[in-house]
């Protein structure tokens, strides 16, 4: 198109707004857990391997190294949570008839309620 | 008005005929409390350089002709007040992601051509038989889609958008939300048809939700919302096509 000045894209695009690095933070914490969940495959393959293998397999896990790893994940797979019980409300709204259930309400209704009861029924069934 | 205060606009400047590549241009502008960025432009045009080019018409936030980037942001001009950077110099572009024609002014095609895409008005069979009375619609309807008619057609989303400056067949927050409204219209008979155009291709998937659509509209519209809706209803539509293809009699 002549006559137009189309302005180049950096590769940085991702620095260009506190907003992109929010959305590539959220985006990245996603790989670590896939990670996790490569590990916990791993893991039950081991348990099908014996006895054994399965006590190598978890004493290995409990070295320094692993444990930083899964302190690593859970502080990401807590963050990926979080900021996608923070976009339910957009992406669901509920309505009582003319009014739209307020955001943070929404988020617990919808979010934080039902994760933390299949947590506490989680919680309860592996203690009982 | 304080004459004696200044501050500094840093403008955008291209002028196709004469430059191969843009420029900016330091304006020293009065310092009022009262002025909005608009006003500064107006200011400059009107006493400086009758050359410089921008949109602009309501000056109250509704046409939606006077975005542009103000320090990095995209921006009504007619809504953001000097006394917010005073004083700090603002540096005044073009809203970004789209082609420059002139100075702060962009081109509308592409903008344009996606709107019209998402056939943004009612479409119903009935349309010539009025003896029914009017379409009828309870509050409780209206409220589905109401936040989502309230766009101005600024474009701001556009500028603030990663996915809309490097996709062109993405359709980009304002027209995709501009479809979910009409989709959710208890009136409107269309989301088949709109469907047809918004599930094609990167044309609604293109959107990662990054959300900065939402940030910054000026209406409170949230665009991000209605697209996360909208894909809801499209993955569900996109699945009852998969298994029942179109003309198969389901
Ligand atoms: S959705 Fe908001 S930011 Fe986008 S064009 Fe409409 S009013 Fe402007
Ligand atoms: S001049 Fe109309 S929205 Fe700013």
């Amino acid at each position: 198109m002549s006559g137009r000045y189309h302005r180049p894209h950096g590769w940085a695009w991702f620095l260009e707004r506190p907003g992109y690095i929010r959305f590539m933070v959220r985006e990245l914490t996603s790989f670590f857990v896939a990670g996790y969940l490569i590990v916990l495959l791993v893991t039950l393959g081991r348990l099908g391997g014996g006895e054994a293998a399965f006590a190598e397999w978890l004493n290995a896990l409990s070295g320094p190294g692993w444990m930083l790893a899964h302190v690593v994940a859970l502080i990401a797979a807590v963050w990926h949570s979080i900021t996608w019980f923070g976009a339910v409300p957009q992406a669901m709204p509920m309505y009582l008839g003319e009014k739209k259930l307020p955001a943070p309400l929404a988020a617990v209704v919808m979010g934080y309620g039902p994760w933390l009861t299949v947590t506490a029924v989680i919680v309860w069934w592996v203690l009982r | 008005m304080s004459t004696e205060l200044t501050m500094t606009l840093e403008v955008f400047r291209y002028h196709p005929e004469t430059d191969s590549e843009p420029r900016f241009q330091a304006y020293e502008v009065p310092y009022d409390e009262d002025w909005v960025v608009l006003d500064a432009l107006n200011w400059i045009k009107d006493h400086v350089d009758g050359s410089l080019t921008h949109r602009w018409s309501c000056r109250m936030g509704v046409c939606g002709s006077c975005g542009m980037m103000v320090n990095g942001d995209p921006k009504l001009t007619c809504a953001v007040f000097l006394k917010d950077y005073y004083p700090r110099p603002i540096k005044v572009e073009p809203l970004v992601n789209f082609p420059v024609e002139r100075d702060l002014v962009v081109s509308l095609d592409g903008f344009m051509d996606k709107l019209e895409a998402v056939k943004p008005y009612i479409i119903r069979g009935d349309v010539n038989d009025t003896s029914g009375g009017e379409y009828l619609q309870s509050p409780a309807e209206l409220a589905q889609y109401k936040q989502y008619s309230m766009c101005i057609n600024c474009m701001l989303c556009y500028a603030a958008c990663p996915v809309a400056g490097h996709e062109d067949e993405f359709l980009g927050p304002a027209a995709l939300a501009l479809g979910h409204r009409y989709n959710k219209d208890s009136r409107d008979q269309g989301q088949a048809e709109r469907l047809d155009v918004m599930l094609v291709g990167e044309a609604i998937w293109g959107c990662t939700f990054v959300g900065e659509c939402t940030v910054v509209c000026p209406k409170h519209v949230d665009p991000a919302g209605a697209i996360q809706q909208a894909k809801a209803v499209g993955a569900q539509e996109f699945f009852k096509r998969f298994v029942a293809p179109k003309g198969a009699g389901v």
